[in-house]
C-alpha cells in the first residue's frame, strides 16, 4: 500500500521530470561560464578573435571615420599657430633645401668646370667664345659663375696654443680670436681621437662653408669659402697658403702681425683664383 | 696689441666657468653647468702702458690633471689651478699637478687659485689663509672678491 507522501513523490516526479532537466542542463551551462569567464585564458580564447575583428574593421575604417576629424583638428592648430609652425618648420625646411641646391650646383659647376677647363676665360664676349669653342651651353657657365667659390676669410694661426697670428676677411664676422681658438680647438680634438693615422684634419664643412685647413710647421692657415668648393680652388688655394708660407720665412714676420696681415691682404689682392 | 693663452684646470665643480664668468661678463649663476670638452673665452685686460688679450681656455673638471687632452694644454702662456676652500681634496694633488704642468708643457707661470671664499665664515679668513698659504690667491667668483685682481696681475706677470 503507498502512503501518501510516497505518492505525492512520484506525482512530483510525473510533473516535474522535464523542469527538472532544463533547470541541470541551465546549470551545467552556468558553471561552464562561471569557469570560463574566472580563467584568464580561456575567456582571452573567446574574447580575443572577436576584439581583433572590431579593431581591424576599426583600422579600415580609420580614414573614413576620424580622418576628417584629423585633418580639420590639424588645420584649426596650424591656423592658431602659424608663426610657431613655420618657426619650427623653416630652419629644417629651408637648411635641406639649401644643402640640396648647393650641392647640385656643385655637381653641375663642376662638370661645367671640367668641359671648359682648357678654354680661356673671360666675361660676356669671352663666354659666348667659350660656349662657342667648348660645346657647353652658355647657360650652363652663367649658371657655374653663379655658384662660384669665394674666399672670404683667411687665418693664420699659431699651432697648439690657437693665437691668431694674422688675418683677412672680406666681410665682418665674429671676434676672430675666439674663431681662432675654437678652430685649434676642433683640430686637436679630432686628431687626438684619430691620433693612430697621424693625419691633421684637413677641412671642417660646416653649413654652405667650407674651410680649409692647411698645416705648416709653426702655424697652420685657415681658410673660409663659401660656394662650390672644387678640387680644383683647393689646389689653387694649397698654392696660395705655400707662397704665403714662403714670404713669411722669407721676411721672417710670423711673429709681427701688422706685418702678416700686410702681406696677406697683398697677396689677397693679386692673387686671382680662377673660380671667383 | 699681444694675445696670450691661459688655461684653467682643476677638479669638478670648484668654479672655473664662473671663475671666468666673472671675469669676462662680470656675471654669476647658482645653476651649475659641467663643462664638456673646452670653452674658449677672450678678455683685453689694460694695463698702464700696456693692452693684452687674454684667451681662456676652460677645460671641463678632472681629479687626475693627466686626463686632460694634451692638445688642448699645448703653447700655453700660463696656468690657472683653481680649487675650492671649503673642498680640501681639490688642493690635496696641487704639487704634484703643478710637476706634471711645468715638466710637460714648458716652464710657464702657474696661479694656484682658492675659489669660494665666501663660503668661509666670517673671522676666519685670515686664519684660513695661513692654512692655504701654499695657494697664490683667495677669490670668490660669487661675489668678486679678487677675481680682477687676479687676472691682472697674470696679465702683468706675462708681459714682463
Amino acid at each position: 500500500m503507498i502512503n501518501q507522501d510516497d505518492k505525492l513523490d512520484l506525482l512530483r516526479t510525473l510533473l516535474l521530470t522535464d523542469d527538472r532537466q532544463l533547470t541541470e542542463s541551465i546549470s551545467k551551462k552556468i558553471s561552464l561560464l562561471e569557469e570560463t569567464i574566472r580563467e584568464r585564458e580561456k575567456l582571452s580564447a573567446k574574447v580575443s578573435p572577436i576584439i581583433k575583428e572590431e579593431l581591424e574593421t576599426f583600422a579600415l575604417n580609420i580614414p573614413d571615420q576620424l580622418g576628417p576629424v584629423i585633418t580639420q583638428t590639424l588645420k584649426k592648430q596650424i591656423e592658431e599657430s602659424k608663426d610657431q609652425v613655420v618657426e619650427a618648420l623653416y630652419p629644417i625646411l629651408g637648411k635641406m633645401i639649401k644643402k640640396y641646391i648647393s650641392n647640385e650646383i656643385k655637381l653641375l659647376s663642376e662638370n661645367v668646370d671640367n668641359a671648359t677647363k682648357d678654354v680661356f676665360s673671360g666675361r660676356a664676349i669671352k663666354r659666348k667664345l667659350k660656349a662657342l669653342f667648348s660645346g657647353v651651353k652658355e647657360n650652363e657657365i652663367i649658371l657655374s659663375n653663379l655658384a662660384k667659390a669665394e674666399v672670404e676669410q683667411i687665418f693664420v694661426i699659431e699651432k697648439g696654443s690657437g693665437i691668431l697670428l694674422g688675418s683677412y676677411q672680406t666681410k665682418e664676422t665674429v671676434d676672430e680670436d675666439m674663431i681662432s681658438g675654437m678652430l685649434t680647438a676642433i683640430k686637436a680634438f679630432v686628431e687626438d681621437a684619430f691620433k693612430e693615422t697621424q693625419h691633421d684634419l684637413q677641412s671642417i664643412e660646416y653649413d654652405l662653408y667650407e674651410i680649409h685647413l692647411h698645416s705648416f710647421h709653426k702655424y697652420y692657415i685657415a681658410s673660409a669659402v663659401s660656394g662650390t668648393f672644387t678640387e680644383r680652388l683647393e689646389n689653387e688655394l694649397e698654392d696660395f697658403n705655400l707662397e704665403i708660407s714662403q714670404e713669411i720665412s722669407k721676411r721672417n714676420i710670423i711673429y709681427d702681425r701688422t706685418k702678416l696681415e700686410n702681406l696677406l691682404l697683398d697677396k689677397f689682392k693679386s692673387y686671382k683664383f680662377t673660380e671667383e | 696689441m699681444s694675445s696670450k693663452k691661459i688655461v684653467i684646470v682643476g677638479s669638478f665643480g670648484v668654479g672655473k666657468t664662473s671663475l671666468i664668468r666673472r671675469f669676462v661678463d662680470d656675471t654669476f649663476s647658482e645653476d651649475y653647468k659641467v663643462t664638456i670638452g673646452v670653452h674658449i673665452l677672450k678678455k683685453t685686460v689694460q694695463l698702464q702702458d700696456h693692452d693684452i688679450n687674454l684667451i681662456i681656455w676652460d677645460t671641463e673638471g678632472t681629479d687626475e690633471i693627466e686626463e686632460i687632452r694634451t692638445s688642448y694644454l699645448l703653447g700655453t702662456h700660463g696656468f690657472i689651478y683653481v680649487s675650492d676652500v671649503t673642498r680640501p681634496k681639490t688642493y690635496e694633488k696641487i704639487d704634484e699637478h703643478k710637476q706634471y704642468l711645468s715638466k710637460n708643457f714648458g716652464n710657464v707661470p702657474i696661479f694656484t687659485v682658492g675659489n669660494k671664499s665666501d663660503l668661509l665664515p666670517k673671522g676666519s679668513i685670515s686664519q684660513k689663509k695661513e692654512e692655504l698659504d701654499f695657494l697664490d690667491i683667495l677669490v670668490s667668483a660669487k661675489e668678486g672678491n679678487n677675481v680682477q685682481r687676479l687676472f691682472e696681475k697674470i696679465a702683468k706677470i706675462l708681459i714682463s
